[in-house]
């Protein structure tokens, strides 16, 4: 930039009142404007690269340094109040092109896409298994009809042993019965694995019992984790984040002492009744607790059968019912209701 | 086992209230299910002295009584026998409530005013006894609350014992749980008995011929008692149990067995052969009746106990009727044994008996408190029945069994539990629970626990008592670091899920049906005799025959589901099932088992709407159902071929599906006859895809194809054809002939009726025309469709339908 090229008063005057003029001019063009295309062209002539505001202010250059913020300022003034004038008419003629068309009734009702319903026991199902596959369990999947073996034997159950009358069991022949719990998933898996272990097998289970309170088929969730070094803190701090996860944070629960043939030290877990919160219900015969689920450390003389050594391994095993569960999480009274498959009953979930 | 807290009390000391106590069994590892309140509705039952009993003047059956109250004189009816002036009795006065509900009023009887009701103690809720009005200790002074004067104020818990615990099937040994966990000291019921001459061994002998059905046999005798029925306390101790009273001798063995834990049996001893027991295995076929009249046949796996000629008793089950007390009776031998837990068990189990004797045999009791209960027996029925104990006692014992020693690591306790807890205190608490524990080392314990504990044998157990004294709530909470598996969830189970999830967006709803049907279900869908579907894997022990055998089908479910829904009026069903099939392969083989997609479809597939009208389902809907879940697991090269073989199909509707020209399922509708045979009055639609058979199918990843460069050119195909001839068949010709510059040809329009004639339909293709080298010319396509519509008339007979 050179000296001599430096305008003097009477020129930023001159700047001054053609920028102004040229603000009242476009301001009446855009307020008078009907279409768009020609809003566009207005854009152009203006604000454009080679507008006219445009051109005044690279002129702006010419300008001591001392007078350029003033002429600035007010060139910057015009073009905001251009480009907001620019923004009021595009909106008018928007509007004003909108043709008057009758309002719908939006308290129609929509046309909704076919939706079904997933059966609530597998709703809760995926949800346990979801829990505890982020845990790192990995979900297995066994026979339904299962050898009294697996059922019963090498889960430290023999034949002739109490224990046996906890279970009702339906058999198919002397050595065949239909599984009475997820349990025997356990054996099958640690046969054929070594440790580390960590599983969760779902699936239906059978019971000789038919009755208000119990149906002769139901579904179970069994888990599994084997390892170095697995303590029975670890199964408390396991079941703890599954109840809190699964019933929320605040859910109380309790652990307490049981008796499996498999698992040594046995516990079963508590939670506070969901329905009464814990001042005592039908749902929790008065007692304030519902037992949602056993668990305990694998019985050493499990680890016998699958070879494993319990002085280096140890672990733990659990099991729940799903019908419980779901019947808690959605305040079902009556267990029946699974399995008759009314839709009054399935399309609510 | 049910226990009253007072009676409870008598051994240990308890501080808390009851249902703490409760909290504090069930945290210990007895868990009270269910708490009683006893005696608290007696609150307005007061004694009353009887002034006078006169018999009702119109009513021979009625007593007039007057009795004092304390506060006043009342005239009462009654028509208990058992009443005389100056007995002291309970009285309801009106408006108290019984334990039954009924509430107390003043009325007449038969002409006289009754003010109130005299009660016998069943009214009460105290026994279960009818006999009379229950008399009071005369020395009650009219006016006073009968309830706390007679300490009846109680609670009942009803505690689940575990099978590991025989040792707590008694209140004695559920005292020593609440001591071990409380710290309070436990006292032992007290044994004191004055023998007299003669000595036992005069008087009878005990043979043990099986030594390991029967480890030990002790009986002592008791000579002279008077049978008459059992006091207050103890009939209601045993009614609190749930066991009836009998009389005072029979009521004295239950109730040691309930307090100590040890079953006894009372026998006559005049009615004994050769007055001496004999304990051996019953002979094949050799009949006995027990003391409930039931006549049993028996095998040598029942241990029995014999006089010197015959059975006397199911030994540690029942007792013979031959041999049980009776008014008569006299002289009593009292039998207190160890039985071995298994004999008893497979004996109970083959004669189908279970009692509170064999309850706790076979879980095995104290061999140790053998002689203290026998002991405590033949004291309390001296103090009821009076009689002269006999010297001594026998005890047959030729091997003494002996609890094993068991050495407890500390170290590996705490590792095991996750805990820090010191050797002293671990000690501490084996202590409180009767072991005997001698150091060894720093690291080690050796323990001996106590005779009853027969759950105790190895180090784990141990860990557990450790584990339970400490509380599990004290355990700290971890949490495992969980090693990363390198395989992944099974397959099977998550293919099922997203063909449910799929199902579910298709509109349908999820079913869950029983795995086990009616083996007539086969008989209801017509299949044939050797169908696999009749491969029935059937139940030894089934609930019912309608759940007698596994499905080998869902289709019977679905059905059910069917029948359930028309019963209410819900006509219209899109449901479906994911679950599995079992085919026998032989009685003693695992069943085959199959997951298999069942869907159903019946009545509307679109209900009324204001912008559009109603329709009913048909075969398209559940074949389009079909092909869009096929399609949603990648699987697009399918298609459906005319199936006959069926049986419950309407032949001509319905199509198997195949997949890579392997048979993946069917689609179908329900035969008339089969409707008819299911009493259902509306068209069926069926969808069943085999799991397995699109498992690995639809495992693999889809590859991505590139988009087409060049545009397409479209031309619409429409023929007059014969009604037989299927569109797929064109579509086939359509494409052989095209060959790659064929893109895709679709059947977009039917047409029959109007200007076609009957045995004609008319099809509409829209074939899209593309080549992935180049742009396709006007002039080449339009020769391509010429030759395709040549040799679609030629080889179907179809012509072009005029515009």
């Amino acid at each position: 930039m050179s000296m001599d090229s430096r305008a003097d008063q009477s020129d930023v005057h001159a700047l001054q009142e053609q920028i102004l003029e040229l603000e009242k001019r476009a301001l009446d063009e855009l307020n008078s404007v009907r279409d768009l295309s020609r809003l566009e062209d207005l854009r152009i002539a203006y604000l454009g690269k080679k507008g006219l505001l445009t051109s005044i202010m690279k002129q702006l250059g010419n300008l001591a340094p001392e007078e350029r913020p003033i002429v600035g300022r007010v060139a910057n003034r015009v073009k905001s109040s251009l480009l907001e004038a620019l923004e009021k008419a595009k909106e008018r003629i928007s509007s004003a092109e909108e043709p008057e068309l009758e309002a719908l009734d939006v308290t129609l009702p929509g046309r909704e896409p076919p939706r079904g319903h997933l059966h609530p026991i597998t709703q809760v199902q995926g949800e346990i298994c979801k829990i505890f596959g982020r845990m790192g369990f990995r979900v297995v999947d066994g026979p339904d009809v299962e050898l009294d073996y697996y059922n019963f034997e090498a889960l430290n159950i023999p034949k002739d042993h109490p224990a046996r009358d906890m279970q009702d069991t339906f058999y198919i022949s002397e050595n065949i019965v239909l599984r009475t719990h997820t349990s025997p998933m356990e054996v099958r898996v640690m046969e054929k694995q070594t440790p580390p272990v960590s599983i969760i097998a779902p699936g239906k289970v059978y019971r000789r019992d038919s009755d208000v309170s119990h149906t002769p088929m139901f579904h179970q969730v069994e888990g599994l984790l084997v390892d170095k070094g697995v303590t029975f803190g670890d199964l408390k701090g396991t079941l703890t984040s599954f109840v809190h996860q699964m019933f929320g944070r605040e859910t109380g629960m309790r652990f307490r002492p049981s008796f499996f043939p498999f698992t040594e030290p046995s516990v079963e877990l508590d939670i506070r009744c969901v329905i009464c919160g814990g001042t005592g219900c039908r749902t929790c015969s008065f007692t304030g607790w519902i037992e949602i689920l056993g668990a305990g450390m694998t019985d050493p003389e499990v680890y016998r059968f699958v070879g494993y050594d319990p002085e280096i391994y140890s672990g733990f095993a659990f099991g729940m019912g799903i019908e419980r569960v779901t019947m808690l999480k959605h305040g079902i009274d009556d267990i029946q209701l699974f399995f008759k498959n009314d839709m009054r009953f399935s399309m609510q979930f | 086992m049910r226990v009253s807290l007072n009676w409870l009390k008598e051994y240990v000391q308890i501080d808390v209230e009851p249902r703490a106590l409760a909290d504090g069994l069930t945290m210990a590892g007895l868990e009270v299910e269910a708490m009683e309140r006893l005696g608290h509705a007696l609150d307005k039952v007061v004694a009353a002295r009887i002034v006078s009993v006169e018999r009702h003047s119109r009513a021979d059956k009625l007593f007039v009584c007057h009795v004092d109250t304390g506060e006043r004189e009342v005239q009462v009816i009654s028509s208990a026998p058992n009443l005389a002036p100056g007995a002291v009795v309970p009285i309801a006065l009106p408006g108290t409530r019984l334990p039954d509900g009924r509430v107390v009023k003043e009325t007449k009887m038969v002409g006289e005013p009754s003010v109130g009701m005299l009660l016998a103690e069943d009214e009460m809720g105290l026994t279960d006894d009818h006999s009379g009005i229950m008399i009071l200790p005369s020395v009650l002074a009219p006016g006073t609350p009968v309830a706390s004067a007679l300490n009846l104020k109680d609670w009942a818990l009803d505690i689940a014992l575990t099978p590991n615990r025989p040792d707590c099937a008694s209140v004695l040994g559920i005292a020593r749980e609440i001591s071990a966990v409380t710290g309070q000291r436990l006292n032992k019921p007290e044994i004191k008995i004055e023998e007299s001459t003669p000595p036992i061994e005069t008087l009878t002998s005990v043979t043990i011929e099986d030594p390991l059905g029967c480890p030990r046999y002790a009986a002592g005798m008791i000579m002279g008692v008077e049978l008459k029925p059992s006091p207050f306390w103890m009939r209601y101790r045993l009614h609190v149990s749930g066991i009836r009273s009998i009389n005072n001798i029979v009521d004295v063995t239950n109730y040691v067995l309930l307090e100590l834990g040890q079953p006894l049996h009372a026998f006559d001893y005049d009615r004994l052969k050769e007055n001496r027991i004999v304990v051996r295995r019953a002979k094949r076929g050799e009949r006995f009746t027990t003391l409930d009249g039931k006549t049993h046949t028996l095998s040598t796996n029942i241990l029995m106990i014999c006089d010197g000629k015959r059975p006397v008793a199911l030994a540690g089950i029942m007792g013979g009727l031959n041999s049980e007390i009776f008014a008569g009776s006299k002289n009593v031998l009292i039998e207190s044994a160890y039985f071995d837990p298994l004999t008893v068990r497979k004996g109970a189990k083959e004669l189908g008996i279970s009692t509170e004797a064999s309850y706790r045999f076979e879980r095995g009791v104290d061999f140790d408190g053998v002689i203290r209960a026998l002991q405590r027996a033949l004291m309390l029925i001296s103090k009821l029945a009076g009689g002269k104990i006999a010297k001594g006692y026998i005890d047959e014992y030729p091997r003494p069994l002996e609890t094993p020693s068991i050495d407890l690591r500390i170290d590996r306790t705490n590792r095991f539990l996750g805990t820090s807890i010191s050797r002293e205190k671990i000690a501490g608490f084996l202590q409180a629970l009767e072991m005997q524990t001698g150091e060894l080392e720093e690291n080690l314990l050796r323990v001996k626990p106590p005779s009853f504990r027969v759950d105790l044998t190895r180090e784990i157990d141990l860990i557990e008592e450790v584990a339970r004294l400490e509380g599990y709530e004290k355990i700290p909470v971890t949490y495992p670091a969980i090693k990363p598996s390198e395989e992944g969830d099974a397959p099977e189970i998550s293919v099922a899920e997203r063909i449910a999830e799929i199902m579910v967006g298709f509109g349908f709803t999820e079913v869950i049906s029983y795995s086990f049907i009616s083996p007539t279900s086969a008989d209801m869908l017509g299949v044939e005799k050797q169908s696999e579907l009749r491969s029935f894997v059937k139940l030894l022990n089934p609930l019912s025959t309608e759940q007698s055998v596994m499905r080998t089908s869902l289709i019977p479910g679905l059905l059910a589901s069917v029948k359930t829904n028309f019963s209410y009026g819900e006509r219209s069903l899109k449901i479906f099932e994911v679950g599995k099939v079992f085919i026998s392969q032989g009685a003693e083989k695992l069943p085959v088992e199959k997951r298999f997609l069942t869907a159903l479809v019946t009545g509307l597939y679109e209900h009324k709407s204001w912008y559009g009208g109603e329709r009913f389902a048909d075969f398209y809907d559940i074949k389009g159902v079909a092909e869009g879940l096929l399609k949603a697991f990648g699987l697009d090269n399918f298609f459906f071929r005319a199936d006959e073989t069926t049986p419950w199909y309407r032949p001509g509707a319905c199509s198997s599906i195949y997949v890579e020209g392997k048979v993946v399922g069917t689609v179908g509708q329900l035969s008339s006859l089969t409707l008819k045979r299911l009493e259902i009055d509306q068209d069926v639609f069926i969808l069943e895809i085999d799991l397995a058979s699109i498992l690995d199918k639809a495992r693999y990843a889809r590859r991505f194809k590139p988009f087409a460069k060049f545009p397409g050119v479209v031309r619409d195909l429409s023929v007059v054809v014969g009604r037989d001839i299927q569109s797929a068949r064109i579509e086939d010709i359509i494409k052989a002939e095209g060959g790659e510059l064929v893109e895709s040809a679709k059947l977009f329009d039917l047409y029959a009726g109007g200007k076609i004639s009957s045995s004609e339909k008319a099809l509409t293709f829209r074939i899209c025309y593309r080549s992935r080298e180049r742009t396709l010319d006007g002039r080449e396509v339009n020769k391509l469709h010429e030759a395709i519509i040549n040799k679609v008339c030629q080889q179907t007979g179809a012509r072009l339908r005029e515009a």
